[in-house]
């Protein structure tokens, strides 16, 4: 098995109700038939505008969200019915200030999530100081999270997302709010993935990080898939890889 | 493992819970306010052992307000601040992870019982009498237990809804009232009584005042007693079952996350 995440004609709809005497129904189609696949051991990119479904798709992905048609599967397991054998191995990165508890330390998170994640006592001292170094947090690690700077946690985001070493990390916009060295040492970090053999999907607006960092992308555009390649493959003739997206994006609006 | 998960849970629910201003008043405020109301209200009643209504009563009713407030609060505390969808995908089953936040809840919230007993002591030194020590030690271990799986049915069904906040406001009066928190369940009509019996904080409330006016008869009490473990079992049964419902409906609905 070469793919260690395939999606087949992938599709969500979300029904939402707007008004208060009239109930009107309204159905978006947040994923549209969309297919990939990922192998073991890439980083790639998942790119579109805002609202393209990239989060959506990131949730399906992750066990969060069931979809409403096509196939999703993670290391071989449909994420919506198998999701049992896929949770341990799998770990995912939000970005912004959400997913932390705010009135515990840093060293706290960690260590509590380190429990739900099953990791046997003896190792977890051990390994949440290593993550914590890595992340660049450890002088902090004892104060409450509610005194951090944005920044500070979103590094412990990426903390939370290596605690259970997992095979295949996903990350949705992981640098947004991060400094310039933040942002490197994050990509820094997914490279040492990498070279570990993890594979990395992750969704970005800053292109370059994409040329950078991925092996192979996907375009997704209202749902639907517009390009997919490496990033050489969708730059062509462009002079950048940014020059490229706009292309196709205005190619699709027109 | 799965201990380990309900212990780290429970002593992470409680320093959280505990640094929450709010779930301090609850906590604290609460019972002592409750005390003094209920100790006027029941001055003149010709009730001498002011345990059973004063002190019981105002306890009862803060332990009820902090597991209502906080045991269905946190979901969507946890809804907003992005943790319950992390919580919800770790490879522990959700269920664990509720039950040991209520049980921390629960656990803390038993301090409500003690407030309102030093403030009666304090403000009043009113007769206190406890006839039955053993029975009511039995009779609290057996209201926690009722209180920590009636909490987690209330918390499977509002994983499902956003609108969290409304109903744990809705649930919390009506209880204290139809189970008899401050007065017995037989001042109220017929046909309201029938909800009080389908509900075990009732038993848990009877079995409670009858140890603190002392148990003369152990044939009512463990009787009682059958009828609130049997009760429990069936909500427990219950809960599992809304559970495994609502694990899938939460993932089709999108109702783990805001937005
Ligand atoms: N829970 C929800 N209920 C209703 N509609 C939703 C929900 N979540 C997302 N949507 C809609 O689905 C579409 C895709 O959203 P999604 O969050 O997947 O986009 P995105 O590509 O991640 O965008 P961004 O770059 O802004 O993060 C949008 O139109 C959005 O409004
Ligand atoms: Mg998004």
């Amino acid at each position: 098995m070469d793919s260690i995440i395939e999606v087949q004609e992938l599709k969500r709809e979300y029904v939402t109700r707007h008004g208060f005497w009239k109930r009107e129904k309204r159905v978006v189609k947040a994923v549209d038939g969309i297919s990939f696949a990922v192998r073991r051991g890439e980083i790639f990119g998942l790119l579109g505008q805002n609202g393209a479904g990239k989060t959506t798709t990131i949730k399906m992905l992750t066990t969060l969200l069931a979809p409403t048609g096509g196939t999703c599967k993670v290391l071989g397991w449909s994420t919506f019915g198998e999701e049992k054998r896929i949770r341990a191995r799998i770990n995912f990165i939000f970005g912004g200030e959400m997913g932390v508890y705010r009135r515990l330390s840093a060293r706290d998170n960690l260590r509590y999530f380190s429990n739900l994640y099953l990791i046997p006592r003896k190792e977890q001292d051990v390994r949440i100081q290593k993550i914590l170094g890595l992340v660049e947090l450890a002088e902090r690690a004892d104060d409450l999270v509610e005194t951090y700077s944005k920044g500070m946690i979103q590094r412990l985001q990426i903390a939370r997302g290596l605690i259970n070493d997992p095979e295949i990390l996903f990350m949705d916009e992981p640098t947004v709010g991060l400094d310039p060295v933040g942002a490197r040492m994050l990509r820094d970090i997914i490279r040492r993935l990498k070279e570990d053999g993890k594979t990395v999907l992750l969704t970005t607006h800053n292109l370059a990080e994409v040329e950078e960092l991925c092996d192979r992308l996907v375009v997704i555009n209202k749902g639907k898939l517009i390009a997919s390649g490496t990033p050489a493959e969708i730059k062509a003739d462009s002079e950048t890889l940014e020059d490229a997206y706009v292309k196709l994006i205005e190619g699709v609006s027109a | 493992m799965s201990l380990a998960v309900l212990l780290s849970t429970m002593r992470v629910q409680m320093k959280q819970s505990f640094a929450r201003p709010m779930f301090r008043f609850c906590l604290i405020a609460n019972p002592i306010l409750n005390t003094i109301l209920l100790y006027e209200m029941f001055r003149g009643s010709g009730e001498e052992n002011f345990m059973a209504y004063v002190v019981l009563g105002a306890g009862l009713m803060g332990l009820w307000g902090c597991i209502c407030f906080s045991s269905a609060g946190d979901i969507n505390r946890e809804r907003y601040s992005g943790t319950l969808a992390l919580i919800f995908a770790t490879p522990v089953s959700f269920p664990v992870i509720i039950l040991g936040k209520i049980i921390g809840n629960t656990v803390m919230s038993l301090l409500t019982l003690g407030i309102s007993l030093v403030t009666a002591v304090v403000l009043y030194r009113v007769p206190l009498t406890l006839e039955s020590p053993l029975y009511f030690l039995l009779a609290l271990l057996a209201a926690v237990l009722a209180f920590v799986v009636i909490s987690s049915v209330v918390a499977c069904l509002l994983t499902l809804s956003r609108k969290t906040e409304l109903y744990m406001n809705c649930i919390e009066v009506p209880v204290v009232l139809l189970c008899g928190f401050v007065f017995p369940v037989s001042v109220l009509p017929e046909a309201v009584r029938v909800f009080s019996y389908a509900l075990s904080p009732t038993y848990a409330v009877e079995l409670l005042r009858l140890s603190v006016w002392g148990v003369n008869d152990p044939a009512v009490f463990w009787q009682k007693l059958g009828i609130l473990l049997g009760l429990t079992a069936l909500y427990a049964i219950l809960s599992a079952l809304l559970y495994r419902k609502i694990d899938r409906r939460v993932r089709v609905t999108a109702t783990l996350e805001v937005a």
